[in-house]
């Protein structure tokens, strides 16, 4: 079911009429393959704040080696599921000194082209999924830059997400003729992926990510 | 990445005087009331006065880091709420079950006792009998001019006006990640666990605007608290921080110049062990005061001094008129507008 890293990953169609696939840790998805994506920390030198360089300087974050990704088209929607070890849990923000896990996966927003590492800019934005532990509802954000990310206040993405023996899995559902990145059938798009791990007070650019896009295609 | 380098057009200020405050907590209430009473805002206090020397709210509240150093920004932690103080509940079947005779404990959400809260060390002051002390020392967002929580935040989740300087958080822009709590080296951001963003003081910037002085200031008993633009020469803040040099910032280490002044406590000289007074002895310790205030402590207090006696004489002193503000409009600066009789009244009263 595990194949090598790779930087192309093709949605699998799946038949079934009532997708159970936002229960990420359900049935259905014990059948759809999945990639191993390998993560780095993103730079430090990047992050659009002196006092998040100086504080976090000689601090390791960004850990998580690698991620595991399955996409499935099902009816009229794409799932994309993320998988990744973490021990230590952080279901919830529960204080102020602790922060909640998260994952997120970046498109350029027109489908085609945006650069990664700087989140986009203004001509070629990118759009996010994000989740965060303990919130129903994902966050649909675009960027045209670090530091730029805003909330798309109405959006069509859904989540679903479990912590069970020692990992997280995390359901992502978008309708493909809905709102936002283009998701045509037969047609691929870039994608990236970030996760935070809570445990280590990870937030904002903070995180361990796909230094580049990889290959997402859609089944025809 | 966000720095303020360059100034706002007008600054607000405040001058808090250290010799009059009654610790009575007016201040508190009025903001707690006004703007902190919905869910999520249990625990907050973006008005609070704690006894000096003491802990402060939270525990130890100067030990957190943040602010600069050399210019340099200085990493900061940001205290877990019962390090704040949260919303206590009471053991009330307790104390009926005991007929009334038991007193009231107050307890934490998890049912427990209790380790600290805001202005936990009431009137403990310190020193030892006979040369023991305290003051109160108010604490609001000082609305700096070098804003370290502003500055911190990745996503420029605050921003300062242009018109008066005060620093607000957006709470739209905000997403929790509370890098600025981390960066305040006064503890001044709080943290609302619901809608996962960071809130503070906001200056009251809504009565401002109305022409109404903020409430803490308006609610003060003690006459404590004087508001004004800085541009205004003829305002307490100009004359009090630049003409008489009497009011400091507070931490001034902490290098954020914020815009919040405080006339230093100006304490009897200690006893002798003969029982008298030794002139040559501060009852606080100078020390204390030029860590508190900056090396302009001793000069701020010598004219204070010196401007009290002039006064006991019956000589005129500006000085002390404008610290006794016998007209109470006089402490409000620009705001002396009356919120009962505005058509309509921004909130609070
Ligand atoms: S007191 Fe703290 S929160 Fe207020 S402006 Fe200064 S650094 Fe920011
Ligand atoms: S209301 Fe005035 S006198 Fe009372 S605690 Fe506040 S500053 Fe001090």
């Amino acid at each position: 079911m595990t194949a090598g890293t790779l930087t192309s990953v093709t949605a699998e169609r799946l038949g079934d009429a009532s997708p159970q696939l936002l229960a990420p840790g359900g049935t259905q998805w014990a059948k759809v393959s999945e990639t191993t994506v390998s993560l780095a920390p993103t730079p430090l030198d990047a992050q659009p704040s002196a006092y998040v360089q100086t504080s976090w300087a000689g601090r390791p974050y960004g850990a998580l080696a690698s991620v595991g990704l399955s996409a499935v088209v099902a009816g009229d929607a794409l799932y994309l599921r993320l998988r990744w070890a973490a021990a230590e849990p952080r279901q919830a923000i529960s204080d102020n000194d602790t922060y909640a896990d998260a994952c997120a996966v970046l498109f350029p927003l027109d489908g085609k082209t945006a650069e990664l590492a700087t989140m986009g800019d203004e001509r070629s934005p990118v759009q996010g999924w994000h989740w965060r532990a303990g919130t129903a509802l994902p966050f649909v954000i675009t960027a045209t830059g670090l530091g730029t990310v805003s909330r798309v206040p109405d959006h069509p993405v859904s989540v679903g997400a479990a912590w069970e023996n020692g990992s997280w899995s995390v359901a992502f559902k978008r309708g493909l003729s809905e709102q936002g990145v283009p998701l045509t059938a037969g047609a691929s798009v870039p994608l990236g992926i970030a996760v935070w791990s809570g445990a280590n007070s990870e937030r904002a650019g903070l995180k361990a990510h796909t230094p580049a896009w990889l290959t997402l295609t859609l089944p025809k | 990445m966000a720095t303020v380098s360059s100034r706002p057009a007008r600054q607000l200020a405040m001058v808090f005087d250290l010799n009059k405050c009654l610790g009575c907590q007016s201040c508190s209430i009025a903001c707690k009331t006004l703007w902190t009473d919905a869910p999520g805002m249990e625990s907050m206090w973006w008005n609070i006065v704690n006894t000096m020397p003491g802990g402060g709210t939270p525990r130890d509240v100067f030990s957190h880091g943040g602010g600069y150093k050399n210019g340099e920004p200085v990493p900061g932690t940001f205290p877990p709420l019962r390090e704040f103080g949260e919303a206590w509940g009471f053991d009330q079947e307790a104390t009926f079950a005991s007929g009334g005779k038991a007193a009231f404990r107050p307890l934490e959400r998890d049912g427990s006792s209790p380790e600290w809260g805001p202005n936990w060390d009431e009137d403990m002051g310190g020193g030892q009998y006979p040369n023991s002390y305290f003051f109160y020392l108010q604490q609001i967002c000082a609305n700096c001019s070098k804003p370290a929580c502003l500055e911190a935040c990745p996503r420029t989740g605050l921003y300062r006006r242009e018109e008066d300087g005060i620093i607000l958080i957006d709470e739209e822009r905000c997403h929790g990640y509370r890098f600025c709590a981390e960066a305040c080296p006064y503890k001044r951001i709080y943290f609302n666990p619901g809608r996962a963003v960071a809130q503070k003081c906001i200056a009251c910037y809504p009565r401002l605007e109305a022409g109404v002085a903020p409430a803490c200031v308006r609610q003060c008993p003690g006459r404590v608290r004087h508001v004004d633009y800085m541009d205004n020469l003829e305002g307490h803040p100009y004359k009090l921080v630049h003409e008489w040099k009497v009011a400091l910032p507070l931490r001034p280490d902490f290098g954020t110049e914020p815009n919040v002044f405080y006339v230093p406590p100006l304490a009897p000289p200690a006893f002798n062990e003969a029982g008298e007074f030794d002139e040559t002895k501060p009852r606080i310790p100078d020390e204390y005061l030029r860590e508190m205030f900056g090396p302009g402590v001793e000069r701020a207090l010598e004219t204070i001094q010196v401007e009290r006696e002039k006064s006991a004489r019956g000589e005129p002193s500006e000085l002390i008129d404008i610290l006794i503000a016998r007209d109470w409009n006089d402490l409000l600066g620009p705001f002396t507008a009356n919120p009962a009789e505005l058509d309509r009244p921004p909130r609070g009263g």
